[in-house]
């Protein structure tokens, strides 16, 4: 008769186990690990004395608003002084940035929609969910039409590997200095983002109404159109909204490359070395941010509770 | 599902698309945007052309014939640069994942409710004070997360001067704030299966957290902080053209001297390098919620 310690030991050695799951730890543990000791390392250099006066020179000098370093704090002064920042630089930033991440995200949201459908495994067989899809009658079309969604998946992938930010610095020398740069880097990284994320939910639809209306006549387009998009569709709407709160944290910072959104007034005010204004116009940055943040809250709790 | 009638001709489905197009159009007019603006200008149709020439021959060595002497070879510099741009994200992500996770436990409902089973606000007898914490919490945790990770490097920049340090902090405070937002939802949302077990054998309430709503949650957060080590990549790699050593200096560097061939070096790098982690971390993904 085994003992208990036996059983325990029996059931340890017989747990489930993968070395490639092992090395990859320990591989992310070392890089962090000497990560790590790298910043260490990096934040000793930075605690000199050089740079300690430039930070001091920083918080105590140059981010104070302008108008009250010298005549010292008054609530008046300061007022005004947000007042003037905000009429002449912040408000047209903080606008145009709202407008060009949501004409990005409907671009995106629109282009996602063909990509979650083409590169779903689901539809992409000669005869979708029904039973003659079984190993032994894999053909020729089989093959093509997996290969064909597994490169739109990919395709899916290699959109939104590169920043938004690197596309926008490409496409600007394209299109030249417009709101279009902005607009076409947003809204194709999201577009890949969101193409993946429709695909997975393609995928784990309900089969069984998709299923019912095959095998009552409907082809792979209507079963597409008119019963895996509108099933799919109040999960489609929750990832939009959740994308729409990065698109305008993104939008805030294309601006630095020269469009007309808060970042390139928050470069301005950089280059000309005012850094009062350039905290200003980074907390405006900010605020619009949280205040995306909760349209889409709302959004999304309202959809979760309506579906 | 249920479908309701809302007075909405065609459907709400059709109602909610019909609000977003319209929204659309009042962002299409107030931007003042126009078709024809997106032909390129003059001399953008030549560079697209250059530049998209370039994609079926990355460059392997230095594209013009004039290299500065000293200039290391240009696949060296390639993988350097991708290098700091890996060391730049994972230390960003080493700095920001024990920040967030302490943050994200407070942050849940599941550590501050005094019933840690029931997960939702609503139900969870708490004190006033701990929802008090929890709010004030949350309130730091947008904070940090809404001003974006270049911005911060801006301001850190105009601090600090460059070095590591400033690309790292500026990456590991929103991303902390992420990870932190995060997790708490991802542990309020997990099944509450063994934390209901715990309870009811009569363990003590930080046991139930611990042992009974994190290990629940756990794969899905593993799973989130890989996506977060390919996102703090991207973030690294655009570090560069604030003059962090990572792939945008060098890629800025090779758009603006026109060698175009090398930029496309520098994009299939960085395409290969989040490729691999996407296949990785799905390959991962796989034996741990299998």
């Amino acid at each position: 008769m085994t003992s208990r310690k036996d059983e325990i030991a029996r059931l340890h050695s017989a747990r489930p186990r993968s070395y490639f799951m092992r090395t990859s730890l320990v591989a992310f543990a070392l890089l962090g690990a000497g990560a790590w000791l790298w910043t260490v390392v990096g934040a000793v250099d930075l605690l000199g004395a050089h740079r300690l006066a430039n930070v001091s020179r920083f918080l105590v000098h140059d981010a104070a608003p302008y108008p009250l370093r010298e005549s010292g704090f008054s609530w008046q002064a300061l007022r005004a002084w947000i007042a003037m920042m905000w009429e002449t630089q912040a408000a047209e930033g903080a606008a145009a940035t709202l407008w060009i991440s949501v004409i990005a995200i409907l671009i995106a949201g629109s282009a996602a929609l063909p990509l979650a459908l083409a590169g779903a495994r689901v539809l992409a067989v000669p005869d979708p969910f029904l039973a003659s899809n079984a190993g032994d009658q894999r053909g020729l079309e089989w093959t093509l039409r997996r290969t064909f969604a597994l490169l739109v998946r990919q395709l899916s992938v290699a959109m939104r590997a590169i920043p938004e930010y690197v596309l926008a610095f490409l496409l600007l020398a394209i299109l030249g200095s417009n709101a279009w740069a902005a607009i076409l880097a947003l809204a194709l990284h999201n577009a890949g983002i969101l193409g993946r994320l429709g695909t997975e939910t393609v995928e784990n639809l309900d089969a069984r109404p998709l299923r019912a209306l095959r095998l009552a006549g409907a082809d792979r387009g209507a079963l597409a159109l008119w019963v895996a998009l509108p099933l799919a569709f109040p999960r489609f709407l929750l990832y939009f909204f959740y994308r729409f709160e990065t698109c305008v944290r993104e939008a805030t910072v294309l601006g630095i490359l020269g469009i007309a959104s808060l970042g390139a007034s928050v470069q301005e005010a950089r280059a000309r070395q005012r850094y009062d204004e350039m905290l200003f116009l980074i907390l405006v940055g900010g605020a619009i941010v949280l205040l995306a943040d909760l349209v889409s809250q709302l959004a999304r709790t309202w959809i979760r509770r309506e579906t | 599902m249920r479908e309701r009638w809302t007075g909405v001709p065609g459907g709400r489905r059709t109602g909610v698309l019909a609000a977003l197009a319209l929204v659309g159009i009042v962002a299409w007019v107030q931007l003042g945007l126009a078709p024809s603006s997106l032909v390129p200008r003059p001399g953008g149709v030549q560079i697209a052309r250059n530049f998209f020439a370039g994609a079926l021959s990355p460059a392997l060595d230095y594209q013009a014939g004039d290299v500065p002497a000293g200039a290391p070879p240009f696949l060296l510099r390639l993988l350097s640069a991708l290098w700091s741009t890996i060391l730049y994200a994972a230390a960003a992500v080493a700095l920001a994942l024990p920040a967030g996770l302490l943050l994200g436990f407070l942050a849940s409902s599941s550590w501050w409710a005094v019933d840690p089973v029931c997960g939702s606000r609503r139900r969870a007898r708490r004190s006033a004070l701990a929802g008090t914490a929890q709010a004030l919490l949350r309130v730091f945790i947008a904070a940090l997360r809404s001003v974006h990770e270049l911005l911060w490097a801006v301001v850190f920049l105009a601090a600090m001067g460059l070095s590591p340090v400033t690309g790292v902090l500026a990456l590991a405070i929103p991303y902390s704030g992420t990870f932190a937002k995060v997790f708490s939802e991802m542990l309020d949302e997990a099944p509450t299966d063994s934390a209901r077990a715990l309870r009811g054998v009569g363990a003590a309430p930080a046991t139930i957290f611990l042992w009974g709503n994190l290990p629940r949650a756990l794969p899905d957060m593993a799973a989130y902080v890989f996506y977060r080590f390919e996102c703090a990549i991207r973030a690294s790699a655009v570090l560069g053209f604030f003059g962090f050593p990572t792939i945008g200096y060098f890629l800025r560097a090779s758009f603006e001297d026109t060698q175009y061939r090398e930029v496309w070096s520098y994009l299939y790098a960085l395409l290969a390098l989040v490729l691999l982690l996407e296949v990785w971390s799905s390959a991962l993904r796989r034996r741990f919620v299998a």
